[in-house]
């Protein structure tokens, strides 16, 4: 069939930007939400303290100091982010590049840290409810450093090519999902933490 | 007039279908291997290994990252061109084996896999009936019956939640709204990929000894199942879970930000209602379904504890993760079938529907309420009386907007201009089963009466009333009113009328006698029809073949109109909305200058704006419609050369 309607329309640059955001805040509400559904049966099985068995007494919480250094190095990823973000949003041209550079390096040192806390948390199988929580919400925020690096790289590689400050709505929609992982992740962090 | 790119027949195989399904088989079969070295006593975790490379391979052979890798890496984004192969142009039947972006195309293959979940999902429903047909074993083993018992429904299930929003939401929504493509046309593709992923790894329980758990899962069992085909389970939800989320956020975004000119929300067709309140339902419902599978997951292959008792873990939380999307997933079902039966009853009545606010406000209520009301799966599994009172209130409050949406129906009907089509047809059974089915869900929403029912057949019939009796109706109102427009084809209306009668007749002798086998207590999950209930079961069985008449009706009618149907016009049945208002086959990008909206597609009267674009398509009494000759034959009306599957 080859009529004039076959071809490839331009979609203008605002229905790109409102399409882009639409679609990235829908993803964060529904990972926000498994979020809380692990938050949730965390504290369900807590107030259960089935059989008495919810948390034996030999197991011992994550290490805190090692938590706390890990959201400290991923809040500065946030703020380095936004520091690139927000010169790009204001003079329309990637001058600050060094940040970006730094937020995406400090997210691969997240993700290291993590696989680190995980791997060394020390508990024996089998795995009590506790026990069972911390190592979902570990290896839950892994995977969530682990997306963001994936998103960091592109972003970085189109920053790199140059295409970044002809779609700026890239950098602010990129952005939601990177303060996201940073703002769940501590939130998941803290939960984890006061856990008992 | 863009370019379309020429590629030799290595560039068209690969990557496709087949490279995904190679290195998927690759992949899965190395990554079990080392995890093999690594614990050769975990069978959980070697074929979790293997699932979980077969989808990550699979995409890679299919494509799925090229666009993502473009994106980040390449020194430019797609040309026009590129995105014009990868929409499929040119590509005949090949691209529906691609990963192509064009939501026709990705409509057209939920339809081809929907359709044949359905037959094998009722082939499993055939072999539960011939297996209860007297009492005693005939064929099955209890294990056997159970794995079987448990693939039906959670095929059923699967196929339900996407059979109109995957088919109808992709193909006919975003020419609905006026818009050239949905918002994210890769993602489209990678959310039936997910789909079409995840059945392989669901039938290949049957190769790892199946799940006894039935449909829902349930842990503990889930859990201390020893064989892997229960993995099997775990993996397709998981799969299947983010496949729908992928879908709901993509019409959600679609519906939100490419509405065309004079589109308002106050002018939205029903059926784009119907769908956005069900993809926003599964939006939110789907993640705590798919959170506990991941913990089964843990439990099987790590030996966690989340629903082990001994250790501190709970069945509990399992049930109450399961519902929360287990009751709204019905109505993540129910609300595009009965938006499709609001459409199709305005079309056929020639008037617009009845209320069209209330109507909206009464799909608005279903969703709020839904996602209230799990609790009541757990009335007889111990939690604590105190919330039996809510959820019974609950319950019963969704009664009240499901009664406000079907007056909407009756009120559109009456005095309307009736014209009697298949569509509206199972629009009619839809409503006389639906009846049934809601009456007696009020008697299992009362707790007193739901202390004696629970657990029996009375359940399983209940819920066949509302999920295949009202839901799948309302899927076949769609199918038979949008295929001209799909496959550019006329579906036989004798053939049409023939399988609604069977399937009605079938459906309701079936599922009565199942009723009647309830109150006397029969139990469900029971492989041996006890002599007790011998003579309703056989009702059951006899009915059944009824109902299996129908489906090979339905695979006839299909075959033979593809083959040699009659071609279909641009607005087979005058409609309004505006899908009917492009040509058939549909163009690459629907529109060639997308449409201002100026009222409502529903308007019906001589004295219409909107009559002057249609003038001869709407006749003045619907019984002797004739399409004219113009609209037969140029490409004014429709351009009908060819049909879709050919262009």
């Amino acid at each position: 069939m080859g009529t004039a309607l076959e071809q490839m329309h331009e979609i203008d640059p605002h229905t790109r930007a409102v399409r882009a955001r639409a679609g990235v805040l829908m993803l964060i509400l529904s990972d926000a939400l498994s979020v809380v559904a692990i938050m949730a049966a965390g504290g369900y099985l807590s107030a259960l303290n089935t059989l008495n068995q919810y948390r034996l007494p030999k197991e011992h919480p994550p290490a805190f100091w090692p938590g706390l250094l890990l959201s400290i190095v991923l809040l500065l990823s946030g703020l380095a982010y936004y520091g690139w973000a927000r010169s790009m949003l204001r003079s329309r041209a990637d001058e600050r590049r060094f940040f970006l550079w730094l937020a995406f390096l400090l997210m691969v040192l997240v993700l290291a840290g993590q696989i680190w806390i995980g791997v060394t948390l020390g508990y024996e199988q089998p795995f009590d409810a506790y026990v069972s929580l911390v190592l979902l919400f570990t290896w839950y925020s892994a995977i969530h450093f682990l997306l963001a690096v994936v998103i960091g790289l592109l972003v970085l590689g189109r920053a790199l090519r140059g295409r970044m400050a002809g779609a700026l709505y890239l950098v602010t929609t990129s952005g939601y999902w990177w303060y996201y992982t940073v703002v769940a992740s501590l939130v998941m962090w803290v939960f984890i933490t006061l856990l008992r | 007039m863009t370019e379309v790119k020429h590629v030799n027949l290595f560039q068209r195989l690969f990557p496709s279908v087949i490279s995904g399904i190679l290195l998927g088989v690759i992949g899965a079969v190395a990554a079990a291997w080392l995890v093999a070295i690594w614990a050769p006593e975990n069978y959980d975790a070697q074929v979790a290994a293997g699932y979980t490379a077969w989808a990550l391979f699979f995409f890679i052979g299919i494509g799925a990252f090229n666009g993502v890798a473009r994106w980040g890496i390449a020194r430019r984004d797609a040309t026009p061109t590129e995105e014009l192969y990868l929409a499929g142009k040119d590509q005949g039947l090949w691209r529906y084996f691609r990963y192509t972006t064009d939501h026709k195309v990705v409509g057209m293959q939920y339809l081809a896999t929907v359709l044949v979940m359905f037959f094998l999902g009722s082939m499993g429903a055939f072999m539960i009936r011939l297996e209860q047909s007297q009492p005693g074993a005939i064929f099955l083993n209890p294990s056997t019956y159970n794995t079987i018992v448990g693939m039906h429904g959670i095929l059923m299930i699967a196929a339900t939640i996407v059979m109109i929003s995957g088919p109808f939401g992709n193909f006919v929504l975003p020419i609905m709204i006026g818009a050239r493509d949905m918002a994210f046309p890769r993602l489209n593709a990678l959310s039936y990929w997910l789909l079409f992923a995840a059945i392989p790894i669901f039938f290949s329980t049957l190769a790892f000894g199946g799940f006894p758990t039935g449909w829902t899962g349930y842990a503990p069992l889930a859990v201390q199942e020893l064989t892997p085909g229960m993995d099997a389970y775990c993996f397709t939800i998981i799969l299947f879970a983010i496949s729908t989320t992928v879908a709901a956020l993509n019409i959600v975004t679609t519906v939100l930000v490419f509405r065309a000119r004079g589109m308002t929300w106050g002018r939205l067709p029903i059926f784009v209602w119907g769908v956005l309140f069900s993809v926003v339902l599964g939006l939110t419902a789907f993640p705590s379904f798919l959170m506990s599978q991941v913990m089964v997951v843990m439990d099987r292959v790590f030996q966690t504890s989340f629903f082990v008792a001994s250790f501190g873990g709970s069945n509990w939380l399992y049930e109450h993760m399961f519902w929360f999307m287990g009751h709204p997933e019905v109505y993540v079902i129910a609300l595009p079938a009965m938006a499709v039966a609001a459409e199709v009853t305005s079309v056929f009545a020639r008037k617009p529907v009845f209320g069209y606010r209330m109507t909206i406000g009464s799909l608005a209520g279903i969703s709020v309420l839904s996602v209230l009301v799990w609790g009541h799966h757990l009335y007889t599994s111990g939690s604590t009386a105190a919330l039996n009172g809510p959820y019974m209130l609950d319950t019963e409050l969704i009664s009240i907007p499901t009664g406000v949406f079907f007056l909407g129906i009756i009120g559109t009907l009456w005095r309307g201009k009736i014209w009697m089509t298949v569509p509206l047809l199972f629009v009619a059974g839809m409503l006389v089963n639906f009846v049934v089915g809601g009456v007696t869900g009020i008697y299992l929403a009362d707790l007193p009466t739901d202390e004696i029912l629970h657990g029996g057949m009375f359940v399983t019939a209940h819920f066949h009333f509302t999920l295949v009796g009202s839901m799948v109706f309302g899927f076949f109102a769609g199918f038979y009113y949008w295929f001209p427009k799909m496959l550019g084809r006329r579906l036989n209306p004798a053939l049409g009328r023939f399988h609604f009668w069977l399937f009605e007749i079938g459906f309701l002798g079936t599922f009565l006698a199942l009723f009647y086998a309830g109150l006397q207590g029969e139990p469900r999950w029971s492989a041996n029809v006890a002599p007790a209930y011998a003579v309703p079961n056989l009702i059951a069985s006899l009915f059944a073949i009824l109902i299996a008449a129908s489906v090979f009706i339905l695979v006839y009618n299909v075959v033979i109109t593809l083959l040699r149907g009659e071609r279909a016009i641009a607005n087979e049945w005058g409609a309004r909305t505006l899908e009917w208002m492009v040509p058939t086959p549909v163009p690459l990008e629907n529109f060639e200058h997308l449409p201002e909206v100026k009222g409502l597609p529903y308007d019906y009267s001589p004295s219409s704006p909107n009559t002057d674009a249609i003038p001869v398509m709407v006749p003045a009494t619907p019984h002797d419609y004739q399409p004219p000759e113009s609209l037969k034959n140029d490409g004014g009306g429709g351009t009908i050369q060819e049909t879709p599957l050919e262009n």
